[in-house]
């Protein structure tokens, strides 16, 4: 199994996870790891650190990072540079989360790179606009 | 039609539904059977417009859905059927629609209703409308997602 660590500034990773569970259940290979205020990279290195002991991480580590560039994805950085069954994705949202989430539960070993790949397209797919002007009458329907 | 899954769920298309059973299901569409949701335009409307990528989802009045249930051009179609409450599943079983089990997500509380788990609740005609699905065989389970384990309601409904 691979291990999913969402990392985040402030305690969104937390909140984000608990949100996650209102969907799927309570997840056992999740782990939200916060950067506070006053916390550095060498702080968040150690959680990562500590999250990777805690987990399965035999297939690997999915780091789903807030911001590109910002502290919680250049610690995840540092890691994955030196372990190529390691990755990282940004732009964290629910909809990735989840599509990771059931990706690791059915855990068709998949390496990282294709579930990167999943990661990103879910997150894009999770972004839909609504508005009145969109409603259209449906000539399949039943 | 094959019914691939028919639930309770008074949220009808809500997070579970779109991300958990649409995929564990493979269903091509979502029929939400219920008069009054059928009968409620905005509602309907916007039920229509939250189904996930490549599945159609459709809202229909309980005779309606008989009547699609028989229809061959949907013959061979894989359908997830929608419900709010156990008394629409009933109508569909006594006229003739084959559904061998039923998955309960969620039925929420409000009053003149009892809480049974943590996401079901009953008043006095859901608890009729249940038995009578119970006679007639068909499997009631109790779970949010596939991955749950599966209660069996009546067991939960005995022992209160």
């Amino acid at each position: 199994m691979f291990g999913i660590i969402v990392g985040t500034h402030g305690m969104f990773s937390e909140q984000l996870v608990k949100s996650l569970e209102m969907i799927l259940g309570e997840q056992k290979n999740v782990r939200a790891v916060t950067l506070v205020p006053g916390e550095g990279p060498d702080d968040v290195v150690k959680k990562y650190e500590q999250a990777i002991s805690e987990l399965d991480c035999e297939d690997g580590v999915l780091f789903l990072n807030d911001l590109f560039g910002g502290s919680p994805y250049n610690a995840a950085a540092r890691l994955v540079i030196n372990n190529e069954k390691y990755g990282i994705v940004t732009g964290v949202n629910l909809p990735m989360l989840i599509e990771m989430c059931s990706a690791q539960m059915v855990d068709d070993g998949s390496d990282i790179k294709a579930l990167m790949e999943k990661a990103v397209e879910a997150g894009k797919n999770g972004t839909q606009t609504f508005h009145a002007s969109q409603i259209e009458d449906d000539e399949d329907d039943l | 039609m094959k019914i691939v899954l028919a639930r309770i769920d008074d949220r009808l298309i809500h997070g579970q539904v779109a991300t958990v059973w649409s995929k564990a299901t493979n269903c091509q569409r979502i029929i939400v059977c219920d008069d009054d949701v059928a009968n409620d335009t905005i509602r309907a409307t916007l039920l229509k417009q939250v189904a996930p990528a490549g599945i159609k989802s459709h809202v229909v009045g309980l005779e309606k859905a008989v009547r699609v249930y028989n229809n061959p051009k949907y013959e061979n179609d894989r359908c997830l059927l929608l419900f709010t409450k156990p008394a629409s599943v009933l109508y569909l079983v006594e006229h003739g629609v084959d559904i061998k089990s039923v998955n309960i997500g969620g039925m929420s509380f409000h009053e003149g209703k009892r809480q049974i788990t943590s996401a079901v609740s009953v008043d006095d005609a859901d608890v009729e409308a249940f038995k009578k699905l119970n006679e007639k065989g068909i499997e009631l389970e109790i779970r949010k997602v596939d991955t749950d384990k599966k209660t069996n309601l009546m067991d939960v409904l005995n022992k209160q």
